[in-house]
């Protein structure tokens, strides 16, 4: 299809380039530095969308993000993206765009009967309607609703691309890259700082592209691609194109969201679909513009109906002509400069309409083009359906009459783009002469120029640009200079813009907020109804709500609830705009950190080998570790970890420990240090020996456990859980830095240096004696249950070797450092193949525990006290520890408090569920009744039965009672009998054997 | 007697990927093996004897600060305030300094990442800056790559820096340079 509305000459597009692409399955033509909507709009493609509610027929409004309307899916199959704007999108060969929100076709819309149901679609229409029966909210009006409206679909599928993070530093951030922008980058860049320009758009420039002017002697765009070429040639310049700057931060960090490969079919290998930059800048330069302002009158959203901005963008930039047959409906002098252009690209101008009064700009304008000009008239009403056929006019005087054509250009003033200005809370300003809003209070650091400080002239624009650039690399530290800044044609006039804001003449439907479909009519209803603080306008209506941030609409919707309700624009309200200033996919967010790399994954020292065993893995926090080692023929998990439990209680296992934390901590004051961070003392423990440390919080509640040994005199090793590693290293350096910043005591992680294997089970002797090196005596005599010593293995690598057990059997610990992890997992295999060895995982591990009692997470979960756990006694009285103070609260010592005890079922047939809530024989369950909760059960292969720890109200005081132990939510209500929670060697025999 | 233990690199192909430019690589990556490593912190009223014996031992003078300093096949980068990390590439013994010392050889890991795109590389992870005028040859740092805690420092101007990461998070970190660099010419070995 040919290009019809494409111009002869002119624009910055390269027409010996054609471009293939298809729009709801049709094809057309387009030339590369198109965008969508511009080779949409040259192929005479008018009808672009169907709207949000009423379904009506939309077209192209703007010529950048800020569009309401022209929303596509652009892609197919599991790239296919919802809401892409035309505007933004680039024209590439293959491109397959969509409209959406129609059904069955774009120009057939059965959904569009939706109009006729207007009348209940007003603002507030959920609220109203959709009140009775209230469950049919959930099953009936809802999914309806949202069937009905919405706009574009998600593929569905997991997205193909990559996205990337990346953080940059500069001296000068540049956001923008219109007059202002490349001013400021060029008289900062020149002074030798770094400075980075993000510029949303893929050509710099700005409106330098889009209106016809002079700098110096050059046309604007010459001018705009010679700036562009300087700074692509500065070194420490970073021009970043396709890459809106979304957020604004704490300390000068700036979110900015490069769509790397957007304008491709799909990404180039390896390169990401866009990356998410994070820009450290000492200055900032917010030169983002200015938008322009549409007017409403009915049927304002009728395609063909468009900015006046938009439109010299389209004739200019593009080579497009967006009609033949032009109205122009204006209230200011930069009408002039449209008409000007329309007339120059061959356009006929059927009518000019002043909402003011007489303005000589626009008289010479239209003289020159030979137009009508109309003074303060207004479009009552346009009309074409889905395709601009006329429109009607009042004039001053108040007399109608239709004229036809097939654009209306709309400008009624300028919005400084200030959003970013307020994302970290700052208020903007509204400034009477420019009838805008202006930044208030800046961020640190950042500077406002040109239209989005309200410097909206051209020379004005460069000026400021040059001058904030200069100052902020002073800032910086680098000499700037004076700045040239070059001259310009004469400026259009009073470009303003301050009001009326709306046609006074009420026809049909006029739109405040097309993404929306918000009409004036809304605005005076949630007045009407009281809706009139600014915030209550925006809920109730839902103005300002959609994706485009109402970037056409708030300030609009603002100034006409103001008209209403009699009242300033500043006494109204004011906008202010979030992070993001475009929309952010959350691909983008998470970078290359996803699926699995969403975190890093440690693996222990014997984790190939773990794989090779064919070992089932969990994942404990960041760990990756052996929950299971199957054997053939094993069934599930259950049985293969009965089967490890019964080889640790009846022969030897090995499991990989080295997850647990571990903290070297030396100093003359180690042991002092030591008793006052835990419960129980460590400064008499004996060199060479280990014992069992509790540690409280500050508000007296458990914090962690573990073992430390005592190494040498000012020389101990601590152990962790594995859960809270990095917690409790937290913890000691603050107690050290301060509160006892006056103790000698130092600590270093040392979890990752040593690969620590428990060595379990009646045989586990017979194993450490045949990997440790002659001349070291492991026996009971030489090393004692809690003993530990340094000694060598397998010829030679130093070790550490712990006497310690965790379940409850025969036990050591064996350390090596741990590049000999892997190998020493293998040792110990084949040096208890004699015994029967078998490796035991996390599943074992955990049943052990149980069956000892002792307590892990589901104990030590954040509510329990030191005697909650059954260890009061260890609490010394002799010293003074974290915690200590506030464990003799009067809730902590109420003797009602749940501690900890043993269940087991009365039927010893009967599981037992963690959870579950106790309460006395032959009462109704109720939070009355409650006596606390189980915390951990297991299948017990020692005793054959399941097993439970919890804490009990008077628990220690009521071995043998029997009570519910109710579980409402897996329906359970068994009957259980309290007992020691030590459920195997409650002497302790075996371990000390 | 069982077998004598063989040292392992925490490091495999198939959690630790190689990969191959098509063309010049932009960026290098490899395992730095055996490097003797301790931390090591000064004592309460000890500092200057440390200083001293450092001096004496090695040749160099402990870094106030961020920074690395060497001196044959020696050195000590500044962690924080009286702490360091030593490092050796001869197996040096350093538990005789006066302090407190640390073997920490198996409790980390050494990257060596070079190339003209080994700086853009490592800002997809550090948020640090590392641009020559803010970061150079004897500069350390104490800081993150995405979720990892490092210890990084430049060792070369072309530039190459040297990362150091608990052991347990080298697969990790080394599968996320490699994503980094893919598009950035990576050269990614394991085993020197």
């Amino acid at each position: 299809m040919s290009q019809s509305n494409r111009l002869a000459a002119g624009g910055l597009i390269d027409r010996a380039s054609t471009i293939d692409f298809t729009f709801d399955g049709r094809r057309y033509a387009g030339h590369s530095g198109d965008t969508l909507a511009s080779a949409l709009l040259a192929n005479g493609v008018k009808l672009v969308g169907r709207s949000f509610k009423y379904h009506r027929p939309r077209g192209v409004l703007t010529a950048g993000s800020e569009e309401p309307n022209a929303l596509v899916e652009l892609r197919t199959g599991a790239r296919r993206e919802p809401n892409a704007k035309a505007t933004v999108a680039e024209l590439y060969d293959g491109l397959e765009a969509t409209s959406q929100n129609r059904w069955p076709s774009l120009a057939f819309d059965v959904m569009a009967v939706n109009q006729l149901a207007a009348p209940i679609f007003v603002a507030g229409f959920y609220y109203k309607t959709f009140m009775w029966p209230a469950k049919f909210w959930e099953k009936l009006y809802e999914p309806m609703i949202r069937r009905a409206a919405g706009l574009g679909r998600l593929s569905g599928e997991a997205d193909p691309d990559s996205y990337e993070k990346i953080t940059a530093h500069c001296d000068v951030l540049v956001i923008g890259s219109g007059p202002a922008g490349l001013a400021a980058a060029l008289a900062a860049g020149r002074s030798g700082a770094r400075v980075i320009l993000a510029e949303e758009d893929f050509a710099l420039g700005g409106r330098l592209n889009s209106d016809r002017r002079t700098i110096g002697d050059k046309a604007s765009s010459a001018w705009a691609a010679e700036a562009a070429a300087e700074l692509a040639s500065l070194p420490e310049v970073t021009v970043l194109r396709r890459t809106p700057v979304v957020g604004v931060y704490d300390d000068g960090v700036y979110a900015a969201l490069e769509r790397v490969s957007d304008h491709l079919r799909e990404p180039a290998a390896h390169q990401p679909r866009q990356r998410l930059w994070r820009i450290v800048a000492k200055r900032a330069v917010l030169a983002a513009g200015a938008l322009e302002r549409p007017i409403p009158f009915g049927g304002n959203d009728t395609p063909g109906v468009m900015l006046a901005s938009a439109v010299r963008t389209y004739l200019n930039r593009f080579g497009v002509a967006p009609g033949k047959r032009a109205v122009v409906y204006a209230n200011n002098d930069d009408a002039a400069a449209t008409i000007a252009d329309l007339a120059a690209a061959g356009c006929e101008i059927a009518a000019v309409i002043d909402a003011r009064g007489d303005a000589p700009a626009l008289h010479a304008a239209a003289r020159a083009a030979g137009a009508s000009l109309i003074f303060g008239g207004a479009i009552a009403r346009a009309y074409g359906g889905r395709s601009l056929k006329g429109c009607e006019i009042v004039d001053g005087r108040g007399r109608g009459f239709k004229v036809e054509c097939d654009l209306i250009a709309v400008s009624a003033g300028w919005n400084p783009s200030i959003q970013l200005t307020t994302h970290l809370s700052a208020r903007p300003v509204w400034d009477d002469r420019l009838a805008a809003f202006l930044p208030g209070a800046r961020p640190v650091g950042m500077e406002v120029a040109g239209a989005a400080g309200g410097a909206y002239g051209l020379g004005e624009a460069l000026a400021a640009g040059a001058k904030a650039g200069a100052e902020a690399a002073e800032a910086c530290g680098f000499a700037a200079g004076a700045v040239d800044v070059p001259a310009t044609d004469p400026e259009p006039g009073d470009t303003h813009g301050r009001g009326p804001w709306r046609s006074p003449v009420k026809r049909g439907k006029a739109f405040v907020d097309f993404q929306n479909d918000v009409t004036v009519s809304d605005v005076e209803l949630a007045a009407r109804e009281g809706f009139k603080s600014v915030e209550h306008l925006k809920r109730y209506t839902t103005l300002g709500m959609a994706t485009d941030q109402g970037r056409t609409s708030n300030v609009l919707g603002l100034a006409l609830m103001a008209e209403i309700t009699g009242r300033s624009i500043p006494e109204t309200g004011i906008t202010a705009a979030r992070a993001p200033f475009t929309p952010v996919a959350i691909g983008a967010l998470g970078g290359a950190h996803r699926h699995k790399e969403f975190r890093p994954t440690r693996l222990p020292p014997s984790h190939f080998w773990a794989e090779e065993q064919g070992a089932a893995f969990t994942e404990t926090g960041q760990w990756m570790r052996a929950a299971y080692f199957p054997r053939p023929g094993e069934k599930d998990w259950f049985e293969t970890a009965v089967r490890e439990v019964n080889t640790v209680r009846t022969a030897v296992g090995v499991y990989d420990a080295s997850t647990l934390g571990k903290i070297d901590i030396q100093g003359a004051d180690a042991g002092v240090f030591l008793d006052r961070v835990y419960i129980n003392a460590f400064s008499s423990l004996a060199v060479g020996k280990a014992r069992y440390g509790l540690m409280l919080r500050e508000d007296g509640v458990a914090m962690d456990d573990g073992t430390t040994t005592r190494l040498g005199e000012t020389h101990y090793y601590m152990t962790t859980t594995t859960a809270n590693a990095g917690g409790v290293m937290r913890h000691l350096e603050l107690c050290k830095q301060w509160l006892w910043p006056e103790l000698d005591v130092h600590f270093s992680s040392v979890t990752d240096q040593w690969a620590q294997y428990a060595i379990a089970g009646p045989r586990s002797r017979d194993v450490v004696a045949a990997l440790v090196d002659e001349g070291f005596d492991v026996s009971n005599e030489a090393l004692p249950y809690m003993g530990a010593r340094e000694l060598t293995v397998c010829g030679g690598v130093k070790a550490r070797l712990f006497r310690l057990s965790f379940s409850g059997e025969l036990a050591y610990e064996l350390a090596v450092p741990a590049r000999y992890g892997d190998a020493m997992i293998r040792a110990i295999i084949k040096a208890g193949e004699p015994f029967g060895i078998c490796p035991y995982g996390a599943e074992a591990l955990a049943i052990m525990r149980i069956e000892k009692g002792h307590a892990a997470g589901p104990e030590l979960n954040g509510n329990t006290t030191a005697a909650d756990l059954g260890m009061g006694k260890m609490l010394s009285k002799k010293k003074d520890f974290i915690g200590r103070t506030l464990s003799g609260r009067e809730a902590f010592l109420d003797p009602e408090r749940p501690s900890l005890v043993g269940f087991r079922p009365v039927d010893r047939s009967a599981r037992l569920r963690s959870g579950a809530h106790f309460v006395p024989r032959g009462e109704t369950p109720s939070a009355a009744n409650d006596q606390g909760y189980m915390t951990s059960t297991a299948y017990s292969p020692s005793n054959g039965h399941w097993i439970g720890l919890g804490f009990l109200a008077r628990g220690p005081e009521r071995m043998g009672e029997i009570v519910r132990a109710y579980d409402p939510v897996r329906g359970g209500d068994i009957e259980v009998e309290v007992v020691s929670p030590v459920f195997v060697d409650p002497e302790g025999a075996r371990l000390r054997a | 007697m069982p077998e004598p233990l063989v040292a392992r690199s925490p490091l495999r192909a198939h959690v630790a990927p190689p990969a191959s430019p098509a063309g010049e690589p932009g960026v290098v990556l490899r395992e730095v093996p055996d490097l003797t490593l301790a931390s090591v912190a000064a004592l309460k009223g000890r500092e200057a004897e440390l200083t001293q014996a450092v001096s004496s031992a090695y040749g160099v003078d402990l870094p106030d600060g961020p920074k690395r300093v060497s001196s044959g096949a020696v050195s000590f980068v500044g962690v924080g305030p009286g702490k360091w990390l030593a490092a050796s590439t001869v197996g040096t013994d350093f538990s005789g300094l006066p302090a407190a010392v640390a073997d920490q050889s198996d409790g980390r890991a050494v990257f060596r990442l070079s190339g003209p795109k080994a700086r853009e590389t490592l800002a997809t992870l550090v948020q640090i800056d590392l641009h020559p005028r803010a970061f150079q040859r004897g500069d350390a740092a104490v800081t993150h790559a995405a979720s990892i805690a490092i210890t990084l420092w430049q060792v070369g101007d072309e530039p190459t820096y040297e990362i150091v990461m608990f052991r347990t998070y080298a697969a990790t970190l080394w599968r996320w340079l490699v994503e980094a660099g893919r598009s950035r010419g990576i050269d990614a070995r394991l085993g020197g």
